[in-house]
């Protein structure tokens, strides 16, 4: 196992932890500054969960009011801005700020555990992700409340729109800044969970005895850091035709609308992949602990996301079939595009192959797997479809394509992390939730979201346009964007119950064992929630399903356990820095956003870049404090009786880190 | 003990099922006005044919897999009274169904695949036969309206296009702003207007017919209100509407008084000419009523022969155009008539609109009524 601190381990243990530089490391872990400097990945993951069930709520209440606008025909429940900021914000939140996050949530949380590691490879770097996610939404958010409101160009952000003569306000301003930031969020976790799952992995887990969800989140990882390069310098770019003068995308200069939607889709399609494979990767954990099998043909399930994400890569200009690509270019696409159904469908198949001859339990998470194959089943079909480019020709940019990718995001993504919520509760907070309301929220969130999402089919192919405020009654699409809203409400009221439910299990809910579900990896082997240091042994794995093994399966499979040697278990320090590096990269986005923009109070002045440099300068010295503070680290002693089983660590080993 | 739900999940999904094809069936208007499940043209009939023939092949696929899938949950579903402790065999795949699977995959997808290719030379490329009598026409696209342009006859209308039916149409899509996206769904599928871009198009009506189209690209505030018209003519409505198209219907003495003979102008005389005294103030700045020319605002020049103002959202009944001209921000939010042009930094203004000229009731009315006489 590599370690990411060397230098201490192999001095004496010392008796107090040694905390000097810049400003001494804090050492409480408990209250406000432990929440603020923590550096536990188990913390870090359920601010992860809750800002993004926050943020899911708030998209949310977006989509509730575009949908109350389109009840019935030419209504002005809103204005046509107020509208066009809404489904701009509603798709900016719930892919950036709420679908990413709580697949980032489970990624911060569930896979260390996963793979026996007592935290990710670089601690104080998760919690610089933490909170560059959450002062990116706050960035993103807060357009709400400066003159103009916020953005209204679409997630995709289309230039010229964003151009400073099409959409002068500072909401695209937000918007360019705060995506900025959240991409940092998302690279850092990525590059942290790349190096933790390559390096960090408890002894015997070769990679083909990964848990599929770790397989899924390492793919991930890597989409990320391949993908969001893209979107940096396009928004990079976008913000220089804004702040700057240039001319990327602006015709007048030379500059050319559709690099934009190159560099966007670039980013924009592995995005998608990035949005699902953490999905497809829960779902793969918990349709066989719920079949009591192991999943059918994992190799050839883990080769296929890997495929779909390396593929990814080759489809982005799908999105832009109608854009005038020529003949070549647009069959190149197309056909690249309809061989992702091939390891799609195999994932589908090898589900079902999953649960063929076995002990089907419909729990909750089970229901709500199985509800994601049916669902994402649909959205695969509409996505077969508009992979033609004729066909695309009708669909894009109609109904049609909300209703696609919603079933393949909501009715996929979401579905599989509520799975995924409804699954791992016991093990984050050691308390169960009740296996009938949770019954309830899934047929709600079901039944809602097909009576909501189907009828956009139909609405799609008879011909309504998206990102239309309103629409005129002859045009037949009155009882679809009727029901499409009924289903609507009750989709927000089956996710309203189950914040409701998960509050409430978490202050009364039953305690839950270690391992209630009678699962089959290796999370499910300690404390409901774990421990600090979350194995008190170091676990020697010699199977794939290793907990399954240890409970139904022969002698030689069994795992094996090493007790932390005398110095203990080495733990991450907490830290002010990551928190304050991101406080400077936050002000120094907002002063980017005022870049240009009149001073308050005053009749002629403009901000200039004062506030750009003050952040940069509070991030550089952030960075530099976090550098110099040094390793840090300490040592903690569990219990012997929490290891009473393992066998006693060798001489020259320090322990397991 | 908490009762528990036993119903399987097939139960549901099935009355979900039945709910929402009950709901499509009552809700699915194909012949509706955009509906790209009535196709009128040989493009968005071979886009049509396409999509069908998918929907075919995945709904195989559905029903074999979901097929199989429904059948396993039933199958193997835990029931009262079987040992909770039963494990199953641990099966771990089987390499040789797998790779069948996929084969199977791939050679539904040609089946796909092999049209599809047909369909994109189809969409790109005008067939020899159709491209000699081929009619072209420029489209130009605004914030939120449509400027159309016909090349060979030197004259230019706005948001409606006139074409013969049964004969290729040639349209070259350009913007002058934000992206645009030209989509008549009975006719053909969407293509773009890019800003320093030449796009293409091309339709092709089996029969004369009245149509609808919509921007389909996102193009800022009042998006939803950018629609269009097509009418496809037999040939000699056409030839005739030609002829007329390029004729004056002002006099070129600055009065903007209309050529329309006097008897037919429908309205008392004073008024009209009061409506062309307004107009000459408040709108001719960006409005030309000269056929041949194309200025800031949509061309009026026979405005008085087109059936829908305001892009196609309304129909052109006075009333309607009233309103229209009474409050344009209430029609059509943010539009340029009402707030004028601005300067690139967004502060000067280079056209005063509607909202600095505080028109009365009555020179609205005036004004209404003399663009009826614009024919």
């Amino acid at each position: 196992m590599a370690s990411t601190v060397e230098t201490e381990h192999h001095a004496p243990a010392p008796a107090e932890p040694v905390r000097d530089g810049i400003w001494r490391r804090p050492l409480k872990n408990t209250g406000l500054v432990g929440f603020l400097t923590t550096v536990d990945h188990k913390k870090i993951g359920i601010g992860y969960a809750v800002g993004a069930l926050f943020f899911l709520i708030l998209g949310g209440i977006e989509a509730l009011i575009i949908r109350a606008q389109l009840m019935y025909p030419e209504q002005e429940v809103i204005s046509a801005r107020t509208y066009n900021q809404l489904f701009t914000m509603h798709g900016t939140t719930m892919i950036f700020l709420a679908v990413m996050p709580l697949s980032a949530a489970f990624f911060n949380y569930i896979m260390p555990l996963q793979i026996g590691a007592r935290d990710v490879a670089f601690p104080r770097m998760n919690a610089l992700g933490l909170w560059c996610f959450l002062l990116g939404g706050v960035i993103l958010n807060l357009s709400w409340f400066f003159p103009g409101g916020a953005p209204a160009i679409g997630w995709f952000a289309y230039a010229p729109l964003t151009d400073r003569q099409y959409s002068p306000e500072m909401g695209t301003d937000f918007w360019i800044m705060g995506l900025q930031i959240l991409g940092i969020a998302s690279l850092v976790g990525a590059f942290n969970f790349i190096t933790t799952i390559v390096n960090m992995r408890a002894p015997g887990m070769s990679m083909m005895r990964l848990p599929l969800f770790t397989w899924m989140t390492l793919i991930t990882s890597f989409l990320i850091i391949l993908a969001f390069p893209a979107i940096t310098i396009a928004l990079i770019e976008l913000m220089f035709d804004r702040h700057f003068g240039t001319y990327f995308f602006n015709v007048e200069g030379g500059g050319k609308p559709i690099l934009w939607q190159h560099l966007f889709w670039i980013f924009g399609h592995p995005e998608v992949y990035i949005l699902i494979l953490p999905a497809m990767g829960i779902i793969s954990e918990i349709l066989p602990v719920f079949s009591r099998k192991p999943l059918f043909g994992y190799p050839l399930i883990v080769f296929s996301g890997a495929v779909i994400g390396f593929l990814g890569f080759a489809v982005w200009s799908h999105h832009m079939f109608t854009t005038g690509l020529g003949v070549v270019a647009t069959t190149a696409f197309a056909f690249l595009t309809m061989l992702i159904a091939i390891p799609t469908g195999v994932k589908i198949f090898n589900w079902i192959g999953t649960m063929w001859g076995g002990r089907i339990r419909f729990t909750t998470p089970m229901l709500f797997s199985v509800g994601f194959i049916w669902m994402f089943m649909m959205g695969g079909f509409t996505g077969i479809m508009h992979s033609s480019p004729p066909v695309d020709a009708q669909q894009q940019d109609t109904y049609f394509v909300v209703a696609h990718f919603h079933y393949v995001l909501i009715g996929g993504s979401i579905f599989a992390l509520f799975a995924g919520m409804y699954y791992w509760f016991p093990k984050v907070t050691g308390r169960l939730m009740d296996d009938f309301v949770g019954k309830i929220v899934f047929y709600l969130m079901f039944i809602g979201f097909n009576l909501a999402f189907f009828p956009m089919h139909i609405l799609g192919m008879t011909g309504m346009p998206r990102r239309t405020h309103t629409y005129k009654s002859e045009m037949g699409w009155d009882q679809s964007n009727f029901w499409s809203t009924i289903g609507a409400f009750i989709l927000g009221i089956g996710i309203l119950i189950f914040v409701i439910q998960a509050i409430h299990a978490y202050y009364k809910g039953k305690k839950s064992p270690k391992d209630p579900w009678d699962s089959r990896t290796l999370e499910w082997d300690t404390e409901s929630p774990p421990k600090e240091y979350n194995f008190p042994y170091t676990p020697v794995i010699h199977a794939r399903d290793q907990v399954w093994e240890d409970k139904y399966g022969v002698e030689a499979k069994r795992m094996e356990k090493i007790a932390p040697g005398e110095h203990g278990i080495h733990m991450p320090d907490q830290s002010w820095w990551p928190l304050i590096t991101s406080i400077g990269l936050f002000i120094a986005c907002l002063g980017m956003v005022f870049h240009k923009q009149p001073v308050p109070m005053t009749s002629e002045a403009v901000f200039g870049l004062e506030i750009v440099i003050a952040g940069l300068l509070l991030t550089f010295y952030g960075i530099a404090a976090w550098a110099l503070e040094g390793p840090g680290g300490f040592h903690l002693h569990p219990d012997p009786a929490e290891y009473a089983d393992a066998m006693p660590a060798p001489e020259d080993d320090h322990g397991h880190h | 003990m908490r009762p528990r739900i036993r119903t399987p999940f097939l139960v549901a999904a099935g009355i979900a099922g039945a709910l929402l094809l009950l709901l499509a069936g009552c809700s699915l208007n194909i012949e509706g006005q955009q509906s790209a499940l009535d196709p009128k043209g040989p493009i968005a009939k071979n886009q049509y044919d396409i999509f069908m023939l998918i929907l075919y092949v995945t709904l195989f696929i559905f029903v074999t897999v979901g097929g199989a899938l429904a059948w396993v949950l039933w199958k193997f579903r835990q029931r009262k009274g079987d040992d909770p402790n039963f494990i199953p065999p641990q099966s771990h795949g089987h390499p040789m169904l797998e790779m069948g699977l996929v084969i199977a995959s791939a050679a539904l997808l040609v089946i796909i695949a092999i049209p599809t290719f047909g369909g994109i030379i189809l969409k790109k490329v005008v067939p020899d036969e159709l491209l000699e009598n081929a009619v072209e026409i420029n489209a130009t696209g605004f914030q939120w309206w449509w400027a159309f342009e016909y090349p060979d006859y030197g004259f230019y209308t706005a948001n409606e296009i006139v074409f013969p039916a049964g004969r290729a149409i040639k349209i070259n899509l350009r913007s002058d702003d934000v992206i645009h996206s030209f989509w008549l769904p009975k006719l053909a599928g969407k293509v773009d207007l890019i800003p320093g871009q030449e796009n293409f198009i091309w339709i092709l009506a089996d029969e004369p017919g009245y149509f609808w189209g919509q921007c389909a690209e996102f193009c800022g505030d009042s998006h939803a209100y950018m629609l269009f018209r097509a009418i496809a003519l037999p040939e000699d409505e056409w030839e005739q509407w030609l002829e007329d198209q390029q004729r004056d219907t002002v006099k070129d003495d600055g009065s903007f008084e209309p050529l329309l003979a006097r008897e037919d102008w429908g309205y008392p005389e004073d008024k009209i000419l009061k409506g062309a005294e307004v107009f000459r103030q408040a709108c001719a700045g960006c409005h030309s009523v000269n056929p041949r020319q194309q200025t800031n605002g949509p061309n009026l020049a026979h405005f008085g022969s087109r059936t829908s103002v305001a892009a196609g959202w309304y129909e052109n009944e006075y009333d309607l155009l009233y309103k229209w001209i009474r409050e344009p921000e209430n029609v059509k939010p943010g539009n340029f008539m009402y707030r004028g042009f601005l300067d690139r930094d967004g502060r000067t203004v280079i056209m005063p609109g509607l909202k600095d000229y505080d028109l009365s009731d009555e020179e609205v009315h005036a004004v209404t009524a003399y663009l009826y006489t614009l024919r």
